[in-house]
């Protein structure tokens, strides 16, 4: 069975990274395949590399606000390319009432700050098949 | 675990005595309050108090400015002043990576009119103002809104952080060559020596790395191999020592450990004051005897129940004014979550006040000295920091190091060691990893942490207008000189800067014209085009 197939990054100019990092190395570690997408990510550039990687789950790693923006941006492009790919967001920023609206708005997972490594795993999981 | 160790495994022993200290001779390790070494502190006399202020900025230029003034009203004495994270990047807001950070994380700034406005009815004669933006910009702004002021440029006091290395690595990315950061913090040592003699353009910021998970040890030596290397550098260029050295700081993490912490201050006393003497040849005593200032860790703090913040918060201030340091902000309880409220904002002030007016924590200098655990465990400190600075030093060129991405590594190693301990439980966190509340019951203080600051939309188009409306080909004119003077290393930056920032440049312009000289893209994100 192929592994599956992660893309971890932050949005905009979210420098944060130390939660992309250790998510990345925990989702590895338990055999997945990530894709490391960084800092700096724009939507577009999102899209485009999930495309071309044929990731399964999106997982975005967010330490400022900037999420609640690029967010619904990202889905309305995904959407135009026909593209189902569950987005899993996590980080410390977000708060209760943020979860609640972003479930709302259709993302798969939200990870808050609290979330156990094998809860990051299961849910990751969860999505990918 | 955390029963035999420190927070960053010195192991412990849980009785100290005589015999622990019995190599320990009092001139030569600690020497008085103010003498050399200075393990005992920079100053002679306890000095009452320290520096109090908290961390500010946020949203425009004006929003930030009432901020600053509201804090000045609460009885803060000093302002610290963050960018958001365009300007910590040297970005204007009208990048299109910038749009939905403008103003959320700090305050917007990228043109003089935006100094201006931000230090508007401040006295700058009578604050100090500390500055966590580009060095080399904050500095061209302070000295000419002083300068149009008339004030002696002798009465401007602040500081600027210098920081290199370890920048782009785990810190707002500047995409910028480390030789062209390297010559941006030279410039601005050396210009502000010359220009601005009280000001402390020499900050050494170990508190960021700090938050990447460092033990103490590995965060005081990363710190000297980066003052070390910049002071080699000014020496290089020809500067006495004795010039910059008394006006060197060093900004440092505090985390929860208390003692750890104390002896780690202590412990960068004493091997600050013996490199400066014995290596680097200061004459002057000054020189020998670092400022040390401090930032409580957010990295300590948990999103779950913010109130417990508070605790820590004043757990780790308590270390901090026992160890003597000169200036404190706390990390304020809803770090986790947003940019400081007002209401935390208060909250760490007032912290501050009642340790300061009512604890009377620092009446007496160094508190602690004497006693055979802490005097044992700052030579324990300082043996492990010093260890690690030659252990780094013998690998090669630190600027080497930095190039090949090992710096990169060892912080990536770091976070991702540090996340473990917390997933795995080795280090506890209250309400985090043990002792956790459902999040049902999770309700005090968090009404606070729900408050949100919008992106400063408003601010794209200003600044695209404030752009179309000057003199074009003036400006192209100062950028191209910008591009010329960067190309020549016998030039200081921070001249070119102030003309460029007076005729109208943005901070944006100025760092895409210099990364230009220095052969890298004018937007390292290949998203706009050079203005020239």
């Amino acid at each position: 069975m192929e592994p599956i197939k992660v893309y971890i990054g932050t949005l905009g100019m979210d420098q944060h990274e130390l939660g992309a990092i250790a998510v990345s190395r925990m989702l590895r570690d338990a055999g997945m395949e990530v894709v490391y997408g960084g800092r700096f990510n724009l939507p577009p550039m999102i899209v485009k590399t999930c495309l071309e990687e044929d990731v399964n789950v999106i997982g975005l790693s967010c330490h400022s606000w900037e999420y609640l923006y690029y967010l619904p941006e990202l889905q309305a492009l995904m959407k135009a390319q026909q593209l189902a790919i569950p987005i899993v967001v996590g980080g410390s920023v977000i708060t209760l009432g943020d979860a609640k609206k972003l479930k709302e708005m259709g993302i798969a997972a939200v990870l808050g700050p609290g979330a156990l490594e094998k809860d990051i795993i299961e849910s990751i999981k969860k999505f990918a098949t | 675990m955390t029963e035999s160790n420190t927070r960053s495994g010195i192991p412990l022993k849980s009785v100290y005595t005589p015999e622990d200290v019995k190599n320990q001779d009092y001139d030569n390790h600690l020497g008085a309050p103010g003498e050399y070494p200075f393990t005992r502190g920079r100053r002679a006399a306890a000095a009452g108090g320290w520096m109090q202020r908290e961390l500010s900025g946020e949203g425009e230029p004006s929003r930030s400015n009432e901020q600053l003034k509201y804090l000045i009203s609460k009885g803060q004495i000093g302002l610290d002043v963050i960018g958001d994270s365009p300007t910590m990047a040297f970005m204007d807001p009208d990048h299109p990576l910038a749009a939905n950070a403008v103003g959320t994380q700090g305050v917007s700034l990228c043109c003089l009119d935006d100094y201006r406005e931000l230090f508007k009815d401040i006295a700058l004669d009578s604050v100090v103002v500390s500055c966590s933006l580009p060095a080399s910009i904050a500095a061209a702004s302070l000295y000419i809104i002083a300068r149009d002021s008339s004030m002696p440029l002798d009465k401007l006091r602040g500081s600027v952080i210098q920081a290199p290395f370890y920048v782009e690595d785990c810190g707002y990315a500047s995409h910028m060559p480390f030789r062209l950061r390297l010559r941006l913090s030279t410039d601005c040592i050396k210009f502000c020596t010359e220009e601005m003699p009280r000001f402390h353009s020499f900050v050494e910021d170990t508190y960021f790395i700090g938050e990447t998970g460092l033990g103490a040890a590995d965060e005081m030596a990363l710190g000297f191999i980066e003052i070390r290397y910049i002071v080699r550098e000014l020496l290089k260029h020809g500067m006495d020592i004795d010039s910059f050295a008394p006006r060197i700081a060093i900004l440092v993490n505090c985390n929860m450990d208390f003692f750890e912490e104390v002896a780690k201050i202590r412990a960068t006393r004493r091997l600050f004051a013996r490199m400066m003497k014995e290596e680097f040849g200061a004459k002057d005593p000054r020189s020998w005897s670092a400022v040390i200032t401090s930032h409580t860790s957010g990295l300590s703090l948990t999103a779950q129940q913010p109130a417990n913040n508070i605790v820590r918060g004043t757990v780790q201030s308590m270390a901090l004014v026992m160890a003597g340091v000169q200036a404190l902000e706390i990390s304020a309880f809803d770090e986790a979550y947003r940019t400081p409220s007002p209401e935390s904002h208060l909250v760490g002030l007032r912290t501050q006040q009642i340790l300061h007016l009512e604890s009377n924590v620092a009446k007496v200098v160094d508190p602690l000295g004497g006693s055979y655990f802490v005097e044992s465990l700052t030579d324990e400190m300082e043996e492990r920091i010093w260890d690690r600075v030659l252990e780094i030093e013998a690998m090669g060129d630190p600027a080497e190091l930095s190039d090949k991405g090992w710096f990169k590594r060892f912080f990536d190693d770091t976070m991702a060691g540090y996340s473990r301990r917390i997933s795995d439980g080795s280090l506890p966190k209250v309400g985090l990893n043990i002792f956790q509340v459902p999040e049902e019951e999770d309700t005090l203080l968090k009404e606070v942490v729900e408050g949100k600051i919008e992106p400063y939309w408003s601010r794209i188009d200003e600044i695209k207008e404030f752009k179309e409306s000057r003199d074009q080909a003036k400006i192209k004119g100062i950028l191209r000189e910008v591009h010329k003077k960067a190309k020549d290393p016998g030039e200081n930056l921070v001249y070119v800067t102030i003309e460029a920032f007076s005729a109208g440049a943005t901070m944006g312009e100025i760092a895409g014209m210099m990364r230009m000289a220095y052969d890298y893209s004018y937007d390292p994100h290949g998203l706009i085009e050079p203005f020239i």
